[in-house]
């Protein structure tokens, strides 16, 4: 069965690793220093009590660390390209800066609306990487289906449950924003962690040593939504069956985990639930003639609207 | 600058995956948290087509396939239960949820 679901070309995969035992194309000590460099503005950037000069002085050192990483690269990348890699360099080097410069953003903006938006600008510039890759139909699916549903989702959750949360009234530019959003946890030392581990990836791709020969991709076959429904249907048809099967329970558990429960205004409850179950916080409207009393609640003049 | 190899690809998505578990560890929201998991799925993805590309196979985008399927439904169930647990607490903070800590 395992022999089936795998590509013929895996042994070919496998020999195509080979040691050179040259040194690396970036020397460990200039990575090492970039990612100390990168996470001193990244703990200055992270959102805090600090005034926005001292934020913006983070912004300009991770900037500066981004830059002189690209520069080393484009200097260097003549050396290690043994055979012709694929062409649109200028778009690689847009597309990736958009990428990683939205997902620092995506983590260092205190407003999660924000947060969410410059997601999206980090996935179209994924979906244009992937499109350089000859991946035009993966390019198509990632933004349908992050820009489209996931993070329309993730927006919708954000307008919902941003609405009654406590804010700290404070002025300026984290005005109406709670603590937890202003605030964060640990930033030295996760920044510490999350940098090292930025570097040792780096370190392990530019390492010579283990440098994967290229093979020549040919690109009128590459990506194309048949050649992709044929690998499918002929290597992952149960894996693509069982995605589906994951697509629905995931469904139908999110449907039976965010249902809330209220009494119906007979008393009743609307299905075999125990009162001592609903203690949702109900919108606390008195005079709206459509709220019903909640039941099981400490609270008497807790409402709820009736929903199904 | 016109030539790319396959560490290009591999230096961006190890870049976006390291500035999502950053986020992951510092952030305290419980909707940015799981948005720098998607963030996390995308240099996952990207390393993944690189691959792909580099290899001349298409086993690279079938995967990506199952990784934006996982990432659409852990999508649903996350912000349903975010949803939950904001009811409960009114608030969004994970340190709410201390207790839970195993």
């Amino acid at each position: 069965m395992t022999g089936l679901l795998l590509p013929e070309t895996l042994p070919a995969f496998v020999a195509s690793f080979h040691v050179l035992g040259v040194a690396p194309v970036l020397a460990p000590t200039i990575i090492l220093v970039l990612c100390a460099i990168a996470g001193i503005g990244t703990v200055l950037l992270l959102p805090s009590k600090r005034e926005g000069a001292t934020r913006a002085v983070g912004g300009v050192i991770l900037l500066t660390a981004g830059l002189i990483f690209a520069a080393l690269l484009v200097r260097a990348g003549a050396e290690f390209i043994q055979a012709p890699g694929t062409g649109m360099g200028v778009y690689f080097w847009i597309f990736s800066a958009i990428a990683v410069v939205s997902a620092v953003r995506v983590i260092t903006h205190p407003r999660p609306v924000y947060s969410a938006l410059y997601f999206v600008l980090t996935v179209f510039a994924s979906a244009g990487l992937f499109v350089l890759l000859w991946a035009e139909f993966m390019a198509v699916a990632l933004v349908l289906i992050y820009a489209g549903a996931i993070l329309v989702t993730y927006v919708f959750v954000i307008m919902l449950a941003s609405q009654a949360a406590v804010t700290t009234d404070k002025t300026g530019a984290l005005a109406g924003l709670a603590d937890y959003d202003t605030t964060s946890r640990e930033p030295v030392a996760a920044a510490a962690v999350g940098f090292a581990l930025m570097g040792l990836l780096l370190f392990v791709v530019f390492d010579r040593a283990q440098t994967v020969d290229p093979v020549p991709a040919t690109p009128a076959l590459q990506g194309t939504v048949q050649d992709l429904g044929h690998y499918f249907f002929q290597y992952h048809l149960i894996s693509f069956e069982l995605a589906g099967l994951i697509l629905t329970i995931s469904m139908v558990g999110a449907i039976v985990i965010s249902r809330r429960r209220v009494a119906t205004a007979t008393g009743l409850l609307t299905d075999d639930v125990q009162p001592d179950v609903v203690h949702a916080p109900a919108t606390p409207i008195e005079d709206n003639p459509h709220s019903i009393p909640v039941q099981g609640t400490e609270n008497p003049r807790q409402k709820a609207y009736p929903e199904t | 600058m016109s030539q790319l190899a396959l560490q290009h690809y591999l230096a961006v998505g190890a870049i976006l995956f390291s500035i999502g578990l950053i986020g992951f560890m510092t952030r305290r929201n419980l909707i940015i948290l799981f948005l720098c998991t998607e963030l996390m799925f995308q240099g996952v993805a990207i390393n993944l087509i690189s691959f792909a590309h580099f290899h001349g196979n298409l086993a690279g985008q079938a995967f990506v396939i199952f990784v934006l399927v996982i990432a659409a439904a852990e999508a649903s169930l996350a912000l349903g239960l975010v949803v939950l647990l904001f009811r409960q607490r009114g608030t969004l903070n994970a340190d709410a949820w201390r207790e839970l800590k195993g």
